[in-house]
């Protein structure tokens, strides 16, 4: 579960980067976090990871505030950066278990958990080579793979599936289902309106800062009363908004 | 030299240059900061130049009343062509192969030759600023001293500009032959890496050992009881040396006007040879192809593969694994730690060991004497220079570039994450320590007991050094590079550590003047080490109780 309360953030004194948001990801959802480029998406994760501190405002996740209590807060999410470029002289390995020694993963443990993620992502064969020469998609894979090693409750993604070839992009879905049918939490950014409309239990659409729409499909075109697509809802919400 | 190379030229020095300053949020003052830093600058510019000037000032007068101060144009000459030489090893492998800039060079309609033509031209550019500082200072307090005349002073800027293109052409064709050779090896890093390392060691040997050429002993009286014969040892040891020295004593103008001419033809001589050749070599070279990953296809070994160990472990290897597996860093922060020690004592003492038949210089039984302080002294002192070239905390934030916001969403408090980062500088000095005290044990022969106090004293430097250098880091870090060599060259941050070192110098001197006449050398060591262990206390502390603030400014 992650909570978001009043939150504000300027990188530039006087301009509001994000303005007053507030936003609640229950246990077993999959929220996903719209917006146009440049509204506030990686800021607000930023936020939530403690990458980034907040103006005003507070998040807790599983009920521990970021604030007060990082260590515990980190300790309860997998967090996949927008760029995949980190570490790039280590070895595959050697960055999957830099991780597990982080999280504290013993040695059968993350045997197993290495071996079905990579394996699932079919980068396996490639463990065993510097990440430097990995292509983009296998970046995100192995840095995708980092993130769900400790098998955190809450999944906090930036725009994962760039990159991503379409199995490996249905496979992060299908993962995503199951982790939230166990009542886990799943909270990603994404451009993809068709990957929102189809695999989110809720979205929240951001623009400049604000909080323009939260809710489902559903509910969106109650609100706006129109039977049209999700891509046309979205053009004309963050448009109205200027 | 054409228009297309010099605007070339222009856009790589620009291009390396500009990225300077380090990353800061837009809204800080920048007019004021830029203000700032120049004024800092200068400040440093102007106490190398009076610490320069002063030796001179001393060497040349004590020179002049033996009748040997042309020896003086001759060690100045040798320095700037040893320090040039040197410099440009690692200057030339990275600015003609390691720079980014060579992505967006090499797909322009550009001749190989005038790339080479501008590269080199920036290296030189690059010298001729330590030039200043090594060569014009020394050289013009030269000439107020000895009353030259106008012809002097325009001779020695001739010289001043015309003798160190050699020095540099040669280091850097050196790496040109070395990289033409690199594509046909497997791991192309790591021969590069010992290649170079290999070139360092050849020719920092070479322009040291050269000057000691055996001289017989009639020939040194000769030397000694002429005017101005001593400097003769020194002629032969670079070749356009003589051509230089000349042209600056000489004492018929003709004379002198047709050394600097056979300087200036030599140089233009070697320079088209230097582009000849260059330009066949570079683009054989790995240009553009240097940042290709390892990859192995060996199958992983399974038993090994999956190994808990402790964070710490982890993390400090993590850290050693990016500064070893990436030759700049490798190169800039690492190397200096064990080739400075090595090659300064062992070079600087060679002549002293040659005078004494071998045999080391027996210093046990002065070492309880009060004037003994002062080997303490000179032992730290060195310790404390070659601890300024380790640069391996004061750029530890740094070298993460756009990852350092990995340590913010790790669960691992931050302040253990710093101590991880300083403990590689650590360890780093603590081996720079007891291998400087090694050779100074082989050479001098100090007491067992002074050998464990002082090592400690150099290892609790060490750490000192580490923790005050990545407050600097933590301050100002420059996380938005795109190339390594501008992280550890073009940081001015670094400026920092020589600042501290040079302060830690002069503080370590002013104790030891003021100690000298009631503290023994063993009580002044320990003195030392308390006082650091103090200062390590304090400026760890201060980390700590800042830490959150300093990493407001990584995202
Ligand atoms: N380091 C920074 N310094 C100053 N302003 C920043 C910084 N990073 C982001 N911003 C500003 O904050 C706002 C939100 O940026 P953010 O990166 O959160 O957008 P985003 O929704 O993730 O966009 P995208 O879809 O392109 O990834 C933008 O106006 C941007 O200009
Ligand atoms: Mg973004």
């Amino acid at each position: 579960m992650i909570k978001i309360e009043n939150v504000s953030k300027s990188y530039i004194k006087g301009k509001k980067s994000i303005d007053n948001l507030n936003l609640e990801i229950k246990d077993g959802e999959i929220f996903g976090f719209l917006g146009p480029n440049g509204a506030g998406k990686t800021t607000t994760i930023k936020m939530i990871t403690g990458i980034l501190n907040t103006d005003e405002g507070d998040i807790f996740i599983d009920g521990k505030s970021i604030i007060k209590q990082p260590l515990e807060a980190k300790r309860e999410f997998g967090f996949v950066p927008d760029s995949p470029d980190m570490f790039l002289k280590l070895k595959g390995i050697e960055y999957l278990n830099f991780l597990a020694d982080i999280y504290e993963i013993s040695n059968e443990k993350r045997k197993e958990r290495i071996e079905s993620l990579t394996k699932k992502f079919e980068i396996y064969d490639n463990l065993n080579n510097e990440m430097q020469s990995y292509s983009h998609g296998m970046r995100q894979k192995i840095i995708i793979c980092g993130a769900l090693l400790n098998n955190p409750r809450n999944w906090i993604l930036d725009e994962p599936m760039t990159g991503l070839d379409p199995k490996s992009s249905h496979d992060l879905k299908e993962m995503m289902k199951e982790h939230s049918r166990n009542g886990n939490t799943v909270f990603f950014s994404t451009h993809v309106l068709e990957v929102a409309e189809k695999l989110c239990d809720r979205v929240g659409i951001i623009n400049k800062g604000k909080l323009v729409f939260v809710g489902t499909y559903e509910e969106m075109k109650e609100k706006f009363k129109e039977n049209k697509s999700l891509e046309e809802l979205f053009l004309e919400i963050t448009e109205n908004e200027q | 030299m054409n228009n297309k190379v010099i605007s070339l030229t222009r856009v790589i020095f620009k291009n390396s240059f500009q990225n300077m300053e380090t990353a800061k949020s837009k809204t800080e003052n920048k007019n004021k900061r830029k203000i700032g830093m120049i004024v800092l600058y200068s400040l440093i510019f102007i106490y190398l130049a009076v610490i320069i000037g002063v030796f001179s000032n001393g060497l040349i007068k004590e020179l002049i009343e033996i009748n040997q101060e042309q020896m003086f144009l001759g060690l100045i000459l040798i320095t700037i062509a040893g320090f040039v030489l040197i410099q440009s090893i690692f200057s030339a492998i990275n600015i003609l192969y390691y720079s980014k800039d060579n992505e967006y060079i090499l797909p322009l309609p550009i001749k190989p030759s005038e790339i080479v033509a501008a590269k080199t031209n920036v290296l030189l550019i690059t010298e001729y600023f330590i030039i200043t500082i090594i060569g014009l200072i020394p050289l013009a307090i030269y000439g107020i001293l000895t009353s030259a005349n106008i012809f002097y002073y325009i001779s020695m800027l001739i010289v001043l500009i015309v003798f160190p293109i050699i020095p540099v052409l040669l280091s850097s064709l050196l790496i040109l032959i070395i990289m033409s050779f690199a594509k046909f090896t497997k791991n192309r890093n790591r021969f590069q890496l010992i290649a170079t390392i290999l070139v360092f060691i050849v020719v920092f040997a070479l322009s040291f050992t050269t000057s000691n050429t055996k001289t017989t002993p009639e020939e040194l009286v000769k030397m000694v009881t002429e005017a101005n014969g001593l400097v003769e040892i020194l002629k032969g040891t670079f070749p356009t040396l003589g051509m230089a020295l000349n042209g600056l004593t000489n004492q018929s103008v003709i004379n002198q006007i047709l050394n600097l001419s056979l300087l200036v033809i030599t140089t233009l001589i070697v320079y088209v040879i230097y582009i000849v050749i260059g330009q066949k070599l570079y683009l054989k070279g790995a240009v553009g192809n240097l940042y290709s990953g390892k990859r192995t296809s060996k199958k992983i070994d399974e038993t090994k593969m999956y190994k808990k160990s402790s964070l710490s472990k982890t993390y400090i290897g993590k850290e050693f694994k990016t500064l070893l597996k990436n030759p700049i860093f490798f190169m800039q922060c690492v190397l200096p730690a064990i080739l400075f020690p090595i090659l300064i004592i062992g070079l600087a003492f060679a002549g002293i060991k040659g005078e004494q038949n071998g045999a080391p210089i027996d210093f046990a039984n002065m070492i309880t004497d009060k004037s003994s302080i002062y080997i303490g002294m000179g032992i730290l002192c060195a310790i404390q220079f070659f601890l300024m070239f380790i640069y391996i905390s004061a750029t530890a934030i740094s070298r993460d570039g756009q990852t350092a916001m990995f340590m913010k969403y790790i669960p691992v408090p931050l302040m253990k994450q710093i101590d991880y980062k300083v403990i590689p500088n650590i360890i780093m000095t603590t081996f720079m320590s007891i291998l400087t005290i090694i050779m100074v044990e082989y050479l001098l022969k100090l007491p067992i007991m002074y050998l464990v106090l002082i090592t400690i004293a150099g290892i609790i430097m060490g750490v000192f050094q580490s923790y005050i250098s990545i407050i600097v880091d933590l301050k100002r870090p420059k996380l938005e590079w795109n190339s390594e060599y501008a992280v550890v060259k073009q940081n001015m941050n670094l400026i920092w550590p020589v600042i501290l070192g040079i302060l830690n110098i002069t503080l370590i001197v002013i104790l030891t003047l003021v100690c000298r006449s009631f503290i023994n050398s063993y009580i002044f060591i320990m003195f030392i080490t308390v006082m650091y262990l103090l200062l390590i206390f304090i400026v760890r502390n201060y980390i700590k109780n800042n830490v959150n603030k300093f990493f407001e400014k990584i995202y």
